[in-house]
């Protein structure tokens, strides 16, 4: 049983990477990216994938990060790269993954990593959902347009300090609209080094703007989902 | 594309979590956490950690019992922890219940509600958590539709302040006994005849190790000590004594292991060898409270941690003992374990490491003993001392572990100390630091001590003595307030090197541990006070404020120097003489006066003191059978 024979596959001559997209939603969104890089590496044990291991005196399994997901947003395409030293199909891998995993974490595809990086990924786009009191069509178009007419400037946090940015230039598209008497934004925002735009921002705008959804309301929710994630054209899928 | 996640029942607003600090704690969804249909359960048991989800989650006992409760079909155990103040905030506020972590279903509709009570600065949580869970605090306040609140852990052995907010004690090792209470309330459930009285009763009367406060009535004499306790029954036991499973190797061992995603404070694999110390030091509570000494064999310990590592997936293994060095297989175990845990990368810690057995080749087996740190506790400065607390260490063992380690490259050593044992006076004081500074000079006297020139570091902790039921110092009085602050003072003036660092323990902290560790039931009133007045995190100096304690003893009529500061009459009836714990009143007197002679006594391997444990039974134990 012991990380479930890994031993037993052949010896690959080079390192293999493979490329795994996985789902992060639900009760795991309020999981931080540090904790999610500490929780793959057991993963991996447990799932008895043959890393491969750096040489030398501190020896560590070699796992790269797409981009960082905020606490409190939730993803469909997430992606990590990971090397391997032992003949083991990405299928299985796939599978191996998916059994020590719950629902609302899980590998979506496993597959051998093309020649893309992570750093190629300039675009992703969200389905944002607002539940709220007094939500209505006009409201929407309302805050489409505040949402999209330049100059809009929000204190935004990056390494280097707090500065004040239009974050119209780091939105690529965004429609607004109610079904359900739920608010649906559908956005594509930026998420290349220092222009990443958390979508929190857009939050917080419409909470400073309309007033809906005050801080620690027990009432009225929001959720942000991370659907797809593109090159610079903003039109090729990443994979 | 989006998928539903399931919404739990929880009234916690996706909004709300999103603004709290360490949302993580309160989200749940671990891999291996057990989630059953409610509808389908005849009984829900909410098993509460009363201290933070980092803290809770690394509790080696709630892993099991958690377990235990699971395996059975009908029953469903869910955790709880005290959520952290930004979050208590909010949900007072909001008026929002605390909620289990699997279900998000709010705490008072649980049919059980078990605190495992670990130290006992965590009072103040347990009844944080009843009222966020809007529970009457009182047991006797409680309706049929409450639920029942239950107390394990080690500060069941004198539950007597808490008595008043408990249903029910288990006293003992709770993985036989726990389920046993479950299945006798789904019984009476499903024969009709439940009523939360005569549930009580049936426990305290037919399942050992139960202990039920409310059936008990106290009395006192006219100078404040405990006259006599009373069963109201004649079926109740007289003294409840403590449950102990007697086959470690059949014991049941849980098969999923709960994995959190947040950093918590012990991330590793946690492997339990044995129960008990064969030790005897004379203050430590642990080291009477678990006797008799039991043991697991190599073989069972290596099949549960080769189960673990396929589970949990963490690289650190630690092996969970008093003293692990005094495990009698220690070297078949360790060279078990080393067979494969290197080739999957696992380092293997051996914590509570004596510096009599501190060898050079467990040294080398073992990673963890690896880094620049080796710790030991002498726990008394001066050998006379030493023998006054039964320790059996002598300096030239220490000296020859810290070579050992020095010759290995270490540079650092961490010694734990207390001060305010019975009999010590300021000479053995000054030869803490004075201890402290023949190992460095020992270190730079060993011209085979590791290259690398970095000067040594000794660093020494000195916490103050806490009397602790069970124990032969536990009619002790702790010294005054004052007079510990003297001594921390004294010992700092006598540190005259700077590679020794001095740190103490908070004098006031140990000072209320004190009083709560011997406390009897009229101390509930000065805890309900406290919680009133929102007493929280005990146990974190940044939540711990001693005037607000002494003003809720003030307010209450309690004077914490009755509790802390008495010297206890031998004769005297003790809160805690309810229960029976398996070492006799007899033997601890004898160790009590033994130690007043400064005369040691043999481990219980070396030869049986008769304490009286060996009455309870237990297998590949290293004590006489009773007959
Ligand atoms: S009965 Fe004897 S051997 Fe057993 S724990 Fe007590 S003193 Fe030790």
């Amino acid at each position: 049983m012991l990380s479930k024979d890994k031993m037993s596959y052949p010896k690959l001559t080079e390192p293999r990477t493979v490329r795994v997209k996985f789902r992060k939603v639900g009760n795991l969104q309020y999981i931080s990216h540090l904790d999610l890089q500490r929780t793959i590496s057991r993963v991996l044990v447990r799932a008895g994938i043959p890393m491969w291991y750096t040489q030398g005196f501190n020896p560590h399994a070699k796992i790269v990060f797409g981009l960082p997901l905020s606490v409190g947003a939730e993803s469909e395409c997430e992606y990590l790269d990971l090397r391997i030293d032992r003949d083991m199909s990405c299928e299985e891998i796939k599978q191996r993954l998916n059994s020590v995993l719950t629902d609302e974490l899980c590998v979506l595809d496993a597959y051998v990593a093309p020649k893309t990086v992570f750093a190629d990924i300039v675009w992703a786009e969200y389905d944002i959902r607002i539940r709220a009191e007094g939500l209505t069509e006009a409201l929407a178009d309302e805050m489409q347009t505040y949402l999209t007419t330049s100059p809009l400037m929000m204190d935004k946090k990056s390494k280097s300090g707090i500065r004040q940015v239009d974050i119209t230039t780091l939105t690529r598209s965004l429609r607004a609209t109610v079904v359900d008497g739920e608010l649906r934004i559908a956005a594509v925002l930026c998420v290349s080094g220092a222009d990443y735009l958390n979508p929190e921002y857009l939050i917080r705008a419409l909470r400073e703007r309309f007033g809906i959804m005050p801080e620690d309301d027990v009432v009225s929710e929001y959720s942000i989902l991370r659907t797809r994630v593109y090159l610079a054209d903003g039109e090729t899928e990443f994979n | 594309m989006r998928t539903e996640t399931e919404n739990k029942s929880t009234a916690l607003g996706s909004t709300l979590l999103k603004s709290v600090s360490k949302p993580g704690r309160y989200a749940g969804g671990e891999y291996g956490q057990t989630l059953k249909d409610k509808t389908a359960v005849k009984a829900r048991f909410a098993f509460a950690f009363p201290d933070s989800y980092e803290i809770g989650m690394s509790n080696l006992g709630m892993r099991i019992l958690y377990g235990a409760l699971n395996r059975e079909d009908d029953i469903w155990c869910e955790r709880v922890f005290t959520p952290w103040e930004d979050m208590q905030d909010k949900m007072r506020a909001h008026d929002l219940p605390l909620c289990a972590l699997e279900s998000g279903d709010p705490i008072g509709e649980f049919d059980f509600l078990g605190f495992t009570l670990q130290y006992e600065m965590c009072y103040t949580n347990v009844l944080n958590m009843l009222a966020l869970s809007h529970i009457p605090l009182r047991a006797e306040a409680r309706g049929e539709n409450d639920p029942i609140v239950i107390g394990g852990g080690p500060c069941a052995y004198n539950p007597e302040p808490v008595a008043p907010f408990f249903d029910l004690f288990n006293i003992g090792e709770g993985e036989e006994m726990l389920p046993e209470i479950v299945r006798l309330y789904i019984k009476m459930k499903d024969e009709g005849r439940y009523t939360r009285a005569d549930f009580l009763h049936e426990a305290a009367a037919t399942i050992s190790g139960v202990y039920v406060p409310s059936l008990y009535e106290v009395t006192y004499n006219e100078d404040g000590t405990v006259k006599a306790y009373t069963p109201l029954y004649d079926d109740i036991p007289k003294t409840v004594q403590k449950r102990i499973v007697k086959d470690l190797d059949k014991a049941y061992f849980p098969d999923e292991v709960v994995m959190p995603y947040i950093e918590t404070v012990q991330d590793r694999i946690t492997v339990e060898v044995g129960r008990g110390c064969i030790r005897g030091c004379r203050f430590c509570q642990a080291g009477m409270v678990y006797r008799p000494v039991r043991e697991k064999t190599p073989a069972v310990i290596d099949c549960q941690a080769r189960a673990l590592f396929d589970r949990t997936g963490y690289e650190e293994m630690s092996l969970s003992s008093l003293s692990i060095s005094d495990y009698t297989r220690v070297d078949e175990l360790t060279d078990m374990l080393l067979s494969w845990t290197n080739d999957h990368m696992v380092s293997l810690s051996l914590p509570s490491l004596r510096a009599d057995s501190f060898t050079r080749e467990l040294m080398e087996k073992v990673s963890s003993i690896r880094n620049s740190t080796i710790t030991f506790a002498p726990e008394a400065g001066s050998q006379r001392l030493r023998d006054v607390i039964n320790k059996n260490l002598y300096e030239e063992d220490l000296m020859r572990a810290v070579n050992v380690a020095f010759e290995a490259g270490k540079n650092q050593v961490k010694l734990y100390f207390m001060q305010g044992h019975p009999t010590e006076t300021d000479e053995d004081l000054a030869e803490i630091p004075a201890l402290a500074h023949r190992v460095v000079s020992a270190y730079y006297q060993n011209p085979n001590r590791g290259k690398g020139g970095r000067p040594p570091q000794v660093t020494i902790s000195v916490s103050p003595f806490i009397p602790k039921p069970f124990t032969p110092f536990q009619w002790e009085a702790q010294d005054s307030l004052e007079e510990m602050r003297r001594k921390q003072a004294y010992v700092g003036e006598c540190v005259t090197d700077r590679k020794v660092k001095y740190n103490h323990h908070d004098a006031e902290t140990c000072r209320i541990e004190a009083v709560l560790a011997r406390g009897d039931r009229r101390l509930a009133d000065a805890l309900e006070l406290g919680c009133r007045e929102g007493f929280k995190f005990d146990a974190w100096s940044e939540y711990f404020n001693y005037e607000k304690w002494m003003s809720v003893f003030e307010r209450t009529g309690i004077d914490p120097a009755f509790y802390a500061n008495r010297a206890w009459g031998l004769d005297e009836v003790l809160p805690w003489d309810i229960i029976d714990c398996g070492v006799t009143k007899a033997f601890l007197k004898r160790e009590r006066a033994k130690a007043y002679e400064a005369a040691t006594t043999p481990n219980c391997r070396e030869g049986c003191s008769g304490c009286g444990a060996n009455k309870l039974g237990g297998e590949r134990a290293c004590c006489p059978k009773t007959k």
